[in-house]
């Protein structure tokens, strides 16, 4: 007997299929439509940030080359050494495993046991603590084949990269250095960090939960984009002359301070070297390498003195790594004397006629203002015009013209040669002066401010400015970057020389620089003398009184402003030389041999030939100067006035030795050997057989080859049938460089 | 024939998803991609066969089985209590890695004999002697025994077809109105005295804030509710699962519906429920069409068993009740279930062939 199911079960079996519809499936179809609709975005997003993991990839930082493509800073592959603590103690209860890493690290890397072991422990990640950073890739090659070799486990490497400047302590404060994160921390390389540093790429990559990238096409790659590279006004050889000689300089004069430097084009204002000494070695930028201040920090290095210690390292390194050139801000002393003179006649306060009287010394608001020239001589310049009175650098004379120009005037074209304001050089850190406010000026101001005192200004802000004075009055832009080029060499930007402003007119710019070359000729620039160029210039010496205390020795920044040929500037050239430890230390008997050892480098380099006015090419030596005991660049500036050539023989700043010797006779032309250490093997040649060569032939074998110097007697030396008949020494004789070998000639036409 | 295709459609999509949910972990953690799919496919076509044979068995001859049935779950249920695999004490271990799970044969036994009860007492029903205490009897047995596995969501499941069985079968209603105040009592009693249920109350604070502890025990229901919410309107695609990716704790199992949602969508899964409810509906319409009161009682029972199932596994998967554990029907990894699940749509194909068969 079959029951049929009764209308009542029917009927329940709705009200349970109604139910299962409505409170079942309704309510979970609701649900998700919250989950997946209402909610999805945010769900989804935060289900992408656990899955999507975000690669860096890291960008090519660009290169900086100067004028000529020579690399000045480059990057190059390096990595950070890892190890995975996780990995390395699973599975090693006896700890042989912990011990592997430890011992390869130590022998591979040179890290302290002790350390790795502090890594190993530490609890915040056991997947990733680094142990050493910037490993170069030989190193870091070397470890990984010793690690594959003997099975390590757990050490891994990441790619990163280390930036190399060749050139070592060169040009530092102008390229800066970068940090370890890869970003510049001063100079060009902060200046132009985002441009150098390109942008980060970014793989996108769906990673499974153990960071494992998932087998599907969800990986994206953002390529990263490499930085430009920065080409520079820079001239390497330049940069070199100008580190070379600040070097000296450095040594020579026991600078307490810096020596600051700067080589600018003064047409248009590019930078073509740039340094001070001491500086820094941008490869190792927290090293001090200034022996002073090395001796002065180890003097602190004790137990007890730790914190002073600390804390001198650190203002060591910020010192060293600070630009002077455009941070520094100084009392340009007369160097200034170049604006006030050409502000005066281009206002037309005064004009060349205007006489300027000077007695030794004038009452300036019930100070007395002394000419350096009475300290000498006790007697004053006397009547002076302009011309006179920039060739004198007279003091009162300029206290004359600041006051003819009065404050407004004077300040006028104070700001106008841009020295109220920022350069704009492309260089971080640059500062402004530090000036009067106009309204507050009185008379004592205006009368110091005309010769170069209270106010400072950056070297930079000068050099812009005296350039502007010479250069036919253009007041430029000075710049150091000539070109962003892409990683193919694409030029993407170059820098157009910038006219600010015409300043003084061509006419005055003229007579400036006439005035300045005779500060050079028959002034107190003499020491910056180049025979064969004409050279103009002008001396500073400035007293640093502010933070001196009374009864300390007067501190001093001398300096001095070059250029060259006065006819037609080309370059410009500003030393300045922070408290040279010397007694006497002037501009001009300090500064201004440096500035012209510098020139007589550059000038010949940048294809400016010389050409020997008559009268150096009479100021021929017969005899050899006295140059014992005097410091190298005295001694180059004596030569170079008397129009002969050196060799500067070792490392030493003072001339210990010289052939031939003080008043010895030596050709026009010769050459001196200067010696700057003592030879513990005195370098000796063999005097060649010149017998029966021509005047030509024998000047050869003498001079270019041998390194001596000949003296040519007897007839018939003018013309091609010369026949050497004589020498002393003789063929074979071991003589010191330089030593003058007599010869005598005869002529062969005349004998047939 | 409409529930044969619902029944074939719904294997099919289960096998495509369990394949695209079950790869990338099948392949970390077994080393082969295809683990689990083929051991999945093997049982499918096990289980269609067997349902196909079933449907053509007259389901009559349950009638003879049932006791027999209730003795070997109940004794299973026992034995599985010593005897299991790994900790816990769900699965006998057969031969090699397969295993055995007595809770699915309890749900199916249940069905039986509630269905033979039901078909013989139906008359008696209001009567608690025949209509409410030989069937508390029996799910309170196979419940005491599923707890101690413990299986709280097999127990909640068979509790529910029980239930919808009673009601169904002609139960006094006051008795489902006590049955419910016992239930309310009993909810009220968790959550007021801590540690009443181990677990009860931790549980219950995840289902509210699952965000609490994401790493820890929310992490399951949190990965399952941005899988869901990755999908969206129209998903990620067939394959693109990302939480998949051993985000998702073994995304074969219980929480599989999560992600065909990341990846078809709420317009897919929409459709995949959907299919869900008409495979209801259909197995009620069958249960109503029968001739006689077993296989009326026999229909409902399994075709309760696949629509409670389902809506509990989604309503977990989207938290919309707490984390029981539960699988999916047809979708969810699991050799045994698959087989017992057809071979139940055989049965509930065997009660819809009959009624025909007797319409002629």
């Amino acid at each position: 007997m079959v029951k049929q199911p009764s209308y009542h079960m029917k009927s329940r079996i709705v009200v349970i299929l109604v139910g299962m519809l409505i409170f079942g499936f309704c309510v979970v179809l609701h649900q998700l439509f919250r989950l997946q609709i209402v909610q999805g975005s945010e769900l989804q997003s935060r289900a992408l940030s656990q899955q999507l993991r975000t690669n860096r990839i890291a960008a090519n930082r660009g290169t900086i080359y100067d004028t000529n493509g020579v690399v000045l800073a480059q990057s190059a592959t390096a990595y950070t050494v890892c190890i995975e603590p996780g990995t390395i103690k699973k599975d090693d209860s006896d700890g042989t495993k912990q011990q592997k890493v430890i011992d390869t690290l130590v022998s591979q890397l040179g890290v302290e046991e002790e350390f790795v072991r502090k890594k190993l422990e530490n609890p915040d990640s056991y997947y990733y603590q680094k142990i050493k950073t910037k490993v170069e890739k030989p190193e870091a090659d070397a470890l990984m084949a010793y690690v594959s070799e003997n099975g390590v486990k757990g050490i891994f490497l990441e790619e990163d990269t280390i930036r190399r400047y060749p050139y070592e302590n060169f040009a530092a404060n102008v390229l800066g250095w970068v940090n370890s994160e890869n970003v510049g921390a001063y100079g060009l390389e902060s200046y132009y960090n985002k441009v150098l540093s390109g942008t980060a790429g970014r793989s996108l990559s769906m990673r499974n939960s153990a960071g494992v990238t998932m087998p599907l096409e969800f990986e994206q790659v953002y390529d990263a984009q490499d930085g430009n590279s920065l080409v520079l006004t820079i001239d390497e050889k330049i940069q070199h002359f100008l580190e070379k000689n600040l070097e000296t300089a450095v040594n020579e004069h026991r600078v307490m301070q810096r020596v600051t430097g700067i080589i600018m084009d003064v047409q248009t204002g590019a930078v073509l070297a740039m340094a001070s000494k001491p500086d820094f070695d941008p490869n190792d930028p927290s090293k001090i390498i200034d022996p002073k201040k090395i001796e002065e920090l180890e003097s602190l290095n004790t137990y007890e003195q730790r914190e002073q210690y600390q804390e001198a390292l650190r203002q060591a390194q910020f010192a060293q790594w600070r630009n002077p050139s455009v941070s520094d801000p100084y009392e340009p002393g007369s160097v200034f004397k170049i604006i006030t003179a050409s502000g005066a006649l281009e206002s037309g306060a005064i004009d060349h006629g205007t006489q300027f009287f000077c007695q030794g010394w004038v009452d300036v608001a019930g100070n007395r203002q002394r000419c350096w020239v009475w300290d000498q001589n006790h007697m004053g310049h006397g009547e002076q015009n302009i011309a006179d009175a920039v060739r004198n650098s007279c003091n009162p004379a300029f206290i004359d013209i600041g006051q003819r120009m009065g404050k407004y005037i004077f300040s006028d074209y104070f700001s106008n040669f841009g020295l109220t304001e920022g350069t704009g050089i492309d260089l971080p850190g640059e500062v402004k002066s530090i000036y009067h406010q106009v309204e507050n000026m009185g008379i004592a101001e205006v009368s110091s401010c005309s010769f170069g005192q209270t106010f400072k200004v950056t070297p930079i802000q000068l050099i812009t400015a005296v350039s502007a004075a010479v250069n036919g009055g253009h007041l430029m832009q000075p710049y150091v970057v000539k070109q962003i080029v892409d990683q193919n060499g694409n030029v993407i930007s170059t820098t157009e020389p910038k006219v600010k402003r015409q300043v003084v007119s061509e006419a005055v710019s003229k007579d400036i620089a006439l005035m300045l070359e005779s500060v050079v000729t028959e002034g107190s620039g003499k020491a910056a003398r180049i025979p064969g160029y004409r050279i103009g210039g002008k001396t500073g010496t400035s007293e640093k009184l502010d933070g001196r205390k009374t009864g300390d020795p007067m501190k001093y920044v001398v300096s001095f402003f070059g250029f060259a040929p006065v006819d037609d500037p080309q370059i410009g050239c500003l030393v300045l030389i922070d408290e040279p430890d010397l007694y006497n230390a002037y501009g001009s008997t300090v500064a201004a041999p440096v500035v012209g050892s510098i020139l007589a480098d550059v000038l010949p380099y940048i294809g400016i030939e010389p050409q020997y006015t008559e009268e150096e090419l009479e100021n021929v030596a017969t005899q050899t100067p006295m140059l014992l005991d005097k410091d190298i660049h005295d001694a180059e500036s004596i030569l170079r006035i008397a129009g002969l050539k050196y060799k500067i023989e070792g490392n030493g700043t003072t001339v210990l030795r010289q052939v031939p010797g003080y008043q010895e006779p030596i050709p026009k032309d010769g050459r001196v050997v200067l010696y700057t250490e003592e030879a513990t093997e005195e370098e000796m040649v063999a005097v060649p057989n010149v017998l029966g060569m021509t005047v030509a032939q024998a000047n050869r074998e003498i001079v270019d080859i041998a390194g001596l110097n000949i003296s040519i007697s007897g007839i018939g030396i003018e013309g091609s049938h010369s026949q050497a008949i004589s020498q002393s020494p003789e063929a074979g004789t071991m003589v010191q460089h330089g030593t003058v070998v007599t010869v005598r000639f005869t002529d062969t036409s005349l004998a047939g | 024939m409409t529930f044969l295709v619902l029944v074939l459609t719904l294997v099919f999509i289960g096998l495509i998803m369990l394949f695209s949910a079950s790869y990338a972990y099948a392949y970390y953690n077994k080393g082969d991609s295809f683990h689990y799919i083929k051991r999945q496919l093997l049982f499918a076509v096990a289980g269609v066969v067997m349902m196909l044979v079933v449907s053509r068995i007259n389901y009559h001859i349950l009638h003879r089985f049932s006791l027999l049935l209730l003795l070997i779950t109940i004794t299973l249920l026992i034995v599985v209590l010593f005897y299991h695999t790994g900790n816990a004490r769900r699965w006998i271990p057969i031969i090699g890695s397969f295993t055995f799970q007595p809770s699915e044969l309890a749900k199916f036994s249940v069905v039986v004999v509630f269905a033979q009860l039901i078909s013989i007492n139906y008359e008696r029903m209001k009567n608690p002697r025949y209509g409410v205490w030989p069937f508390l009897a029996i799910l309170g047995m196979i419940a005491v025994l599923m707890i101690l596995e413990p299986h709280l969501s097999g127990t909640i499941l068979i509790l529910s077809i029980g239930i919808v069985m009673m009601f169904i079968g002609g139960t006094d209603l006051r008795w489902f109105m006590l049955g419910g105040v016992c239930i309310i009592i009993g909810l009220v009693i968790v959550v007021l005295i801590p540690g009443a249920v181990p677990y009860a109350m931790s549980r219950l604070e995840y289902w509210i804030d699952p965000w609490k502890d994401a790493q820890g025990d929310g992490f399951q229901t949190i990965q399952s509710l941005l899988a869901i919410g990755s999908g969206g309107l129209m998903g990620v695609g067939i394959g693109n699962s990302r939480q998949k990716h051993l985000y998702l704790p073994e995304p074969q199992n219980d929480f599989i519906f999560s992600i065909v949602c990341e990846e078809l969508g709420f317009v897919g899964a929409t459709l995949i429920i959907l299919i869900f409810a008409l495979l209801v509906w259909r197995g009620f319409v069958i249960a109503m069409r029968c001739r006689d009161r077993f296989g009326t009682m026999l229909a409902v029972g399994l075709t309760t068993q696949v629509g409670v199932q389902t809506i509990l596994n989604i309503a977990v998967v989207s938290n919309t009740i707490p984390n029981t554990g539960i699988s999916l029907p047809f979708f969810s990894y699991g050799g045994t279930a698959l087989v017992m699940l057809l071979a139940q749509m055989g049965v509930i194909l065997s009660v819809s062939r009959q009624s025909s068969l007797e319409k002629e």
